[in-house]
């Protein structure tokens, strides 16, 4: 087994994924057998005694356990696996075989295409196995440093989230749970039910829990370990699905039902985007693996004749006239010109003839001229469209707007904070949310310019709006809901900008910080006894030590204090846009938001933890009650406190530039990114100390702002509670977008669904008042659809009335006829052969 | 003016004669008699053509059992008004319209069939070659001329004889002895 | 016989047939539907003949077909007529104009 896992160290992650898996099928299987012997619990019997071992009435804590202990499995596998992909020594093409499988096709397309004839003609001198097939989607996995270092965190954090779990959902290990909140959503609407006056009941759905987070973190590593864009679609739906069942997790409280609902179908909205990327993918480059996409997309590095001219860039061609065969063909632009043209020429993936290839550029042996075959496949040149490229960027990228809650498909994520807290530390902040800038990350060479500063704007736009909303909310899941949707914010603008790998070590720094903020949250309204709201907090300092310490480890991480681990990352995002914005003076916004928003973060973050846990209280029945939560719980606090420390340490340990995860990162940068951002990254050099020193003033600035109004100043209920003016409410009502929605999307909907029932609605579907005669079928109804149909079995109907004559039962008449056929034929029969 | 054609004019009146009687009487006892007269007429025309086992078969097996049968049911059931039963004028016409089309069009497509040469000798196999053929002896059967071939040709011909049809319309005629006397089993009869 | 040729007998045959037709088709007693029955089929067996003795081919055959065809119309004659005297007994009538409960 070992030589198994030593010729192919990847296969670790395989199994490391394939446990979450296991988990949910063996949870599935159990509590199908429990409810399937339920109706039988007091019989006495085979299925009685299934059920008594399948947990009863219950939940079994057995398979939670379970869960946990293969996810810490796949947690050490995880990390094992990190280790192993930082320690091999091997390299090219032997380091991918160790680390990459295309497993399985599972749909092939079209016969197999035929090999270029230079290939077989060598085949003697070049031992290298001739190209590919037809189009097929596949299953595989491609292990580089960043999926070793995503895969650890999802699995580390994970664990830890099980952990916390397994103490903050005991509530529901109960046989019967009384859940209030339902009886405040559903107050008169059960006035006349064998319900009134009654506490809604349910049974405990401890396990239920487990089973759907092992779904999620099969479906999550999934995700990061999949090389081709079909692997992802599937894992992305698969967690927009756990999400939703998550999110719905207590689906009687109707906030929260359609809570996973609103999640659910925006997030569809953004897949739609996704699909039609992936369509203009598959058309247009034949594959949807990741590797070959970008070897169609970018030139190559180097040919026969040397380095390339343009290597690893864009290459762009204008359509020239066809060959004599009527081949058509496209030529570079004059040299002053390079870079524009109406279309994106691709490269073949494996070329005519190996042993001689040429690259595109200006002068001899270089292409300049590409014959673009009618019907292309990935082993000659193509062409696509500029603009559909730039929409294929866009779609994918539309699908990660929707799963990472960017403008204008946001709105989701703070309803998303109806499912437990250990959900939204999760799914909403770590993982699941994550998985658009992962995605925007590892398919950075298929992002056009044009893509690349759509993103950067739309993260600049998010971050800074959805930090403005936080300054105001005052629910503590709601703070940190749209705190996450504006750190989100900041690692598309980083990615857009050009600092791939300081967007991406935000994404890693942030998990962990965003969780520790999440659990502590959890812990602080578990010890409150379910309270949310942060005007009926205060004072729990002393009360809740160590939440209160890990909390305040979190908020400083998140604001950016120096060594702590979010501002390696905040630093080298704001040197990035700083850099972007010397060099491109007009897009001024894209430096002034973020930088901005750094004071808003530290502003919101503190007024958070001092309104939570310092002053005086200002609630004393919460007070009194408050008490710091078991060890189960508080122990992954602790651990994540100390992630969020020194996850990013490097050394020099002051010098930002110099994390060592951000040189891990930095391993799998794409080469495009060199390409495109060369000059930006020169100038992020020189003014790295600007930027931070500039991020460093402006969170302090908003940290001394929010002591000063909420630490001084104690706040008082009525103050809190007080209607502000037209700004606040504008903040407080999260900028309006909902109901612009509704009014905008929603209203007309339903208005063209009623409209649509009515035209098939008669009046006479209702009985008619006493004394009215029954009103005729609407005209329009007549025309069409019913009447239609109506007249169709009519019709038939009437000619088998007609049809029906023939039928006399007289013998008489049935003799004449087969004479006459007899007659007739013979006549016909006389009439052909004279 | 031949014998044989004298003799055919005769025959062929007295048949056809007797086959319009069949159809124009209403009474269903003259009907059968001039059956009667139309079957022995048939079996007359058989002998003249030179088939005198079948013309012998004929009268026994049609005139002397089938007519009979037919008139024993005529006795059984024709009783009171059934004797007579008249069918409206209009489909008599149709039928008799009906009818004249088919003779007409039978006659013109006899008229275009093209046969060979008759064979040397005048006659038809005698009931020796018929008996051999029923017995399953095949080489009874001369090589012979095909229509559609040029004058002359001979073919040779596979042998065949006829022992499965004669063994099979034996059974036939067990099943349906035990048929019909199953189905015409005495039975209370219906007050009408 | 040579002079008489074949079409006389195939006429003959043609208008036997006919009239069998014709009695099938109008007569309401049952029995005289049978009648006309046994003349179509004599009207084949004399077609039948009459090829065998003006077709060298066929000298033997057209005989067997005939004997057959007898035997088979007595047979079929059989069955009809106790079918009609099961109808008799059921109906007290041989009227076909009464069969007609396959009336759709």
């Amino acid at each position: 087994m070992l030589n198994w896992i030593d010729t192919n160290p990847g296969r670790i992650y395989l199994v490391a994924t394939l446990l979450p898996l296991v988990a949910f099928t063996l949870l599935l299987i159990g509590g199908g057998i429990r409810s399937a012997c339920r109706p039988y619990r007091r019989q006495g019997g085979f299925a009685d005694s299934l059920y008594w071992i399948f947990g009863g009435d219950k939940p079994l804590k057995t398979g939670a356990y379970l869960a946990t202990v293969l996810m810490a499995l796949a947690a050490v596998l995880g990390v094992t696996g990190l280790v192993l992909v930082l320690t091999d020594p091997s390299e090219g093409s032997l380091r991918e075989d160790r680390w990459a499988e295309r497993l399985t096709s599972w749909v092939h397309l079209g016969p197999d295409l035929p090999t270029p004839t230079e290939w077989d003609r060598k085949r003697e001198s070049d031992p290298t196995p001739p190209p590919l097939v037809a189009l097929k989607l596949e299953l595989g996995y491609k292990i580089d440093h960043l999926a070793a270092v995503v895969f650890a965190m999802v699995t580390v954090i994970s664990t830890l989230i099980f952990i916390f779990s397994l103490g903050y959902m005991q509530d529901e290990t109960e046989v019967v749970v009384a859940d209030h909140e339902v009886d405040r959503q559903t107050v008169g609407r059960h006035a006349s039910g064998p319900h009134v006056g009654q506490h809604f009941q349910r049974r405990g759905r401890f396990g239920r829990f487990f089973l759907y987070l092992s779904l999620f973190c099969f479906s999550m590593l999934n995700l990061v370990i999949a090389d081709n864009l079909f692997q992802v679609f599937v894992s992305w739906e698969l967690v927009g699905i756990c999400s939703f069942l998550l999110i719905g997790f207590y689906y009687e409280r109707p906030s929260a039902s359609t809570a996973a609902n609103k999640a659910f179908i925006i997030n569809r909205v953004g897949d739609a985007g996704f699909l039609v990327g992936i369509m203009i993918a598959w058309t247009y480059l034949g594959t949807l693996n990741f590797e070959e996409m970008f070897t169609r997309v970018r030139s190559p590095i180097a040919d026969s004749h040397g380095v390339a001219q343009f290597p690893n860039q864009l290459i762009r061609a204008n359509a020239a006239e066809p060959y004599r065969d009527g081949t058509p063909r496209y030529e570079l632009p004059p040299r002053d010109e390079f870079g524009t043209g109406s279309h994106l020429i691709l490269m073949p993936l494996v070329p005519e003839e190996p042993s001689h290839v040429h690259s595109p550029g200006y002068g001899p042996h270089r292409d300049q001229d590409f014959a673009v075959p009618a019907s292309q496949n990935v082993t000659t040149y193509g062409a696509i469209p500029y603009w559909l490229f730039v929409v294929m960027g866009v779609g994918i990228f539309l699908g990660c707007v929707g799963k990472s809650a960017q403008v204008p498909l946001h709105t989701w994520l703070p309803d998303a904070m109806e499912g437990p807290t250990p959900v939204s530390a999760l799914i909403h902040a770590a993982t699941m949310v994550a998985a658009g800038v992962y995605l925007v990350g590892r398919s950075f060479p298929l992002f056009a310019p044009e893509v690349l500063l759509v993103i950067a704007y739309i993260g600049a736009i998010t971050l800074f709006m959805a930090a403005t909303i936080a300054l105001v909310q005052t629910d503590i899941k709601r703070v940190l809901a749209y705190s996450t949707c504006s750190q989100l914010g900041f690692m598309m603008l980083a990615l857009g900008v050009g600092g791939w790998v300081a967007g991406l070590l935000h994404l890693i720094t942030h998990a962990f910080f965003k969780a520790l903020l999440f659990l502590c949250s959890g812990s602080v309204i578990h010890g409150c006894h379910h309270e949310q709201d942060i005007r009926k907090m205060g004072g729990l300092r002393h009360k809740m030590p160590i939440t209160a310490f890990t909390m305040l480890v979190g908020v400083l991480a998140i604001a950016g204090m120096p060594l702590l681990s979010g501002w390696y990352s905040k630093d080298q995002i704001i040197a990035a846009a700083m850099a972007y914005g010397l060099d491109h003076q007009h897009h001024f916004l894209l430096f002034l938001l973020p930088v901005l928003t750094t004071g808003l973060t530290a502003f919101y973050m503190f007024r958070l933890w001092l309104l939570t846990f310092t002053g005086s209280p200002r609630d004393t029945q919460v007070h009194e009650h408050a008490q710091e939560s078991p060890r189960v719980m508080t122990i992954p606090l602790i651990v994540l406190a100390v992630f969020s420390i020194g996850v990013a340490w490097g050394w020099p340990l002051w010098n930002a530039d110099a994390s060592y995860l951000g040189e891990i990162l930095k391993k799998s940068e794409p080469a495009a990114v060199a390409v495109a951002f060369a000059h930006e990254h020169e100038t992020a050099h020189h003014y790295h100390l600007a930027a931070g020193g500039l991020a460093l003033i402006l969170a302090i600035i908003g940290a001394g702002l929010a002591f000063h109004y909420f630490s001084r100043r104690q706040p008082t209920p009525e103050t809190m509670s007080a209607p502000g003016g037209a700004g606040y409410r504008f903040l407080l009502n999260k900028w309006y977008w909902d109901e612009a929605y509704d009014k905008g999307l929603v209203r007309p909907t339903i208005q063209l669904a009623q409209a649509a029932a009515a035209a098939d609605k008669r009046p006479t579907d209702a009985p008619p008042p006493p004394g009215e005669p029954e009103l005729p079928p609407k005209r329009f109804d007549l025309l069409t659809v019913d009447g239609l149909l109506n007249t169709v079995g009519q019709a038939v109907a009437g000619v088998g009335r007609w049809l029906r004559i023939v039928q006399t039962g007289q013998l008489r008449m049935y003799m004449l006829a087969l004479a006459l056929t007899a007659v007739l034929l013979l006549g016909i029969l006389t009439a052909l052969t004279e | 003016m031949s014998l044989p054609v004298v003799l055919f004019a005769l025959l062929a009146t007295v048949t056809a004669v007797s086959a319009l009687g069949v159809v124009l009487s209403r009474n269903v006892v003259r009907m059968a008699v001039w059956l009667l007269f139309t079957l022995i007429g048939v079996s007359l025309l058989y002998l003249l053509l030179g088939a005198e086992f079948v013309g012998a078969a004929q009268l026994i097996v049609y005139v002397g059992g089938t007519l009979v049968l037919l008139v024993f049911g005529v006795m059984l059931t024709a009783q009171g008004p059934l004797r007579e039963l008249r069918t409206p004028a209009a489909q008599l016409v149709v039928g008799g319209i009906l009818g004249a089309i088919l003779v007409s069009l039978l006659i013109v497509v006899s008229y275009h069939i093209v046969l060979p040469n008759p064979p040397e000798q005048d006659k038809l196999p005698g009931v020796a070659s018929l008996g051999l053929a029923f017995l399953g002896v095949t080489e009874t059967n001369p090589p012979a001329a095909l229509t559609g071939l040029p004058e002359g040709t001979r073919v040779a011909r596979t042998p065949v004889a006829y022992l499965l049809p004669f063994e099979i319309v034996s059974v036939h005629l067990l099943v349906v002895l035990i048929g019909a006397a199953y189905l015409a089993r005495a039975k209370r009869r219906v007050q009408s | 016989m040579t002079e008489l040729g074949l079409q006389p007998f195939l006429a003959l045959s043609a208008f036997l047939f006919a009239c069998g037709v014709v009695c099938i088709a109008s007569k309401r007693n049952a029995i005289g539907v049978l009648m006309g029955v046994e003349l179509v089929l004599n009207a084949a067996n004399v077609n039948l003949v009459a090829f065998a003795r003006y077709n060298p081919a066929f000298q033997l055959e057209g005989q067997v077909f005939t004997l057959l065809v007898i035997v088979l119309a007595a047979a079929e004659a059989a069955v009809a007529l106790a079918i009609i005297l099961n109808f008799y007994n059921n109906h007290a009538t041989v009227d076909v104009d009464q069969a007609d409960e396959l009336k759709g």
